[in-house]
């Protein structure tokens, strides 16, 4: 849950976008840092490979501000797809609270998303999260290509939670502020309803 | 792993804490200590405001902990629970003290790395307890309120001044 320094008149929340590689996690996260509000950004820190793009993961600092007297702060994480880096992915997710999964639409890509999903849910239960404390987005990415499924196809596989879905074209941006917009909102309803 | 357990630091403790930073800081002649969640999020520094980065410091110092942690799983290590990175002018310590804390301390090459071990094992000692009272609180309720609430989504909706979407 959120880290809370009253001393520091400071909250910090943490979000992670989660997905099978490829899916555009980091282009989401690229897009933010390059169109946000200048002052409102940190550093972009990437760890990454040359096969991917993500090694452990991609972080962004956004700021608030100050609200209701508490400086306000969301850190954005993303974690690598492939398999074999499941380690890394854990250690993202520690302390999570809020999880946008993005969902490559791709007819082709259905095994590697549901392989994601499922891997999502076995991390956090992992972590012994209770979902119903997580803001959760389902991003349906890559919209612009002509070989996808169906919204209503991609949400039964991918969203036992009823979350809300958005759907994106993170290469141009199109979605990705909402989907930001929506999970931190998320976050901060659940974080007043404990 | 660290839950879902809340950790709120209130005055009387944050006080405590930079006191042992602020000491440590001093009788290690260390350039710069901090204390991390293992989840990336930075909580304090000695001295005080030391650097825009330490937002990126701390996520990577986690990072590279877990990694740390999940080396010493495959090498079937209990545990590691000192991290050490040496560089040409400048160390690195990370230490963990809590499930949920780890502590930095960079410090210079003419520093004694005995030194900085010894002070760095009692100023967890002193830490440890403080955190283990934090993490068990969950006093948000109060802060994060109805008004908190609707200011703070005011503030996303400017994040991206001019945006027609969302
Ligand atoms: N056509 C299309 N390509 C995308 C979209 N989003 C990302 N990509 C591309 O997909 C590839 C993988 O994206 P990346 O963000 O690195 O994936 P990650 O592994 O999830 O971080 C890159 O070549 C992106 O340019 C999209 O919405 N449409
Ligand atoms: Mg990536």
């Amino acid at each position: 849950m959120a880290l809370i320094n009253l001393a520091a008149r400071e909250i910090n929340y943490k979000i992670v976008y989660y997905g099978c590689g490829l899916s555009g996690k980091t282009t989401n996260i690229q897009y933010i840092y390059r169109r946000v509000n200048p002052s409102a950004r940190g550093r972009l820190v990437s760890i990454a490979t040359e096969e991917e793009r993500t090694l452990y993961f991609d972080f962004l600092p956004l700021s608030l501000g100050t609200v209701k007297g508490l400086r306000t702060r969301f850190h954005l994480y993303t974690v690598p797809g492939q398999s074999f880096y499941n380690a890394s992915r854990k250690l993202v997710l520690q302390g999570v609270d809020g999880v946008v999964f993005v969902a490559d639409s791709q007819v082709a890509r259905l095994d590697e998303n549901v392989d994601s999903y499922l891997n999502l849910w076995d991390n956090l239960m992992e972590h012994g999260e209770d979902p119903s404390n997580l803001g959760i987005v389902l991003q349906l990415n890559k919209r612009d290509l002509s070989s996808i499924f169906s919204v209503a196809d991609l949400s039964d596989l991918l969203n036992h939670t009823e979350s809300p879905v958005i759907e994106a074209c993170a290469l141009t941006g199109v979605g990705v502020f909402e989907t930001l917009k929506t999970v931190c909102k998320q976050v901060i309803a659940k974080s007043s309803h404990l | 792993m660290a839950g879902r357990k809340g950790l709120v630091i209130n005055d009387g403790q944050m006080q405590l804490i930079d006191g042992v930073l602020n000491k440590l800081q001093r009788v290690t002649g260390s350039n710069f200590v901090a204390l991390v969640t293992t989840s990336g999020q930075p909580i304090t520094t000695a001295p005080p405001h030391a650097d825009a980065d330490t937002l990126s410091l701390a996520a990577l110092a986690a990072g590279s902990f877990a990694a740390t942690r999940q080396l010493a799983q495959v090498l079937k290590e209990r545990e590691f629970s000192l991290l050490f990175h040496e560089g040409r002018e400048s160390n690195l310590h990370v230490m963990q003290v809590t499930e949920q804390i780890l502590l930095l301390i960079t410090f210079g090459r003419e520093t004694q790395v005995g030194r900085v071990r010894l002070y760095t094992g009692r100023a967890v000692e002193v830490l440890k307890p403080v955190f283990e009272a934090a993490e068990n609180t969950s006093g948000d309720e109060q802060i994060v309120d109805r008004d908190y609430s609707r200011e703070a989504g005011t503030a996303i909706d400017a994040w991206f001044p001019g945006e027609s979407d969302g």
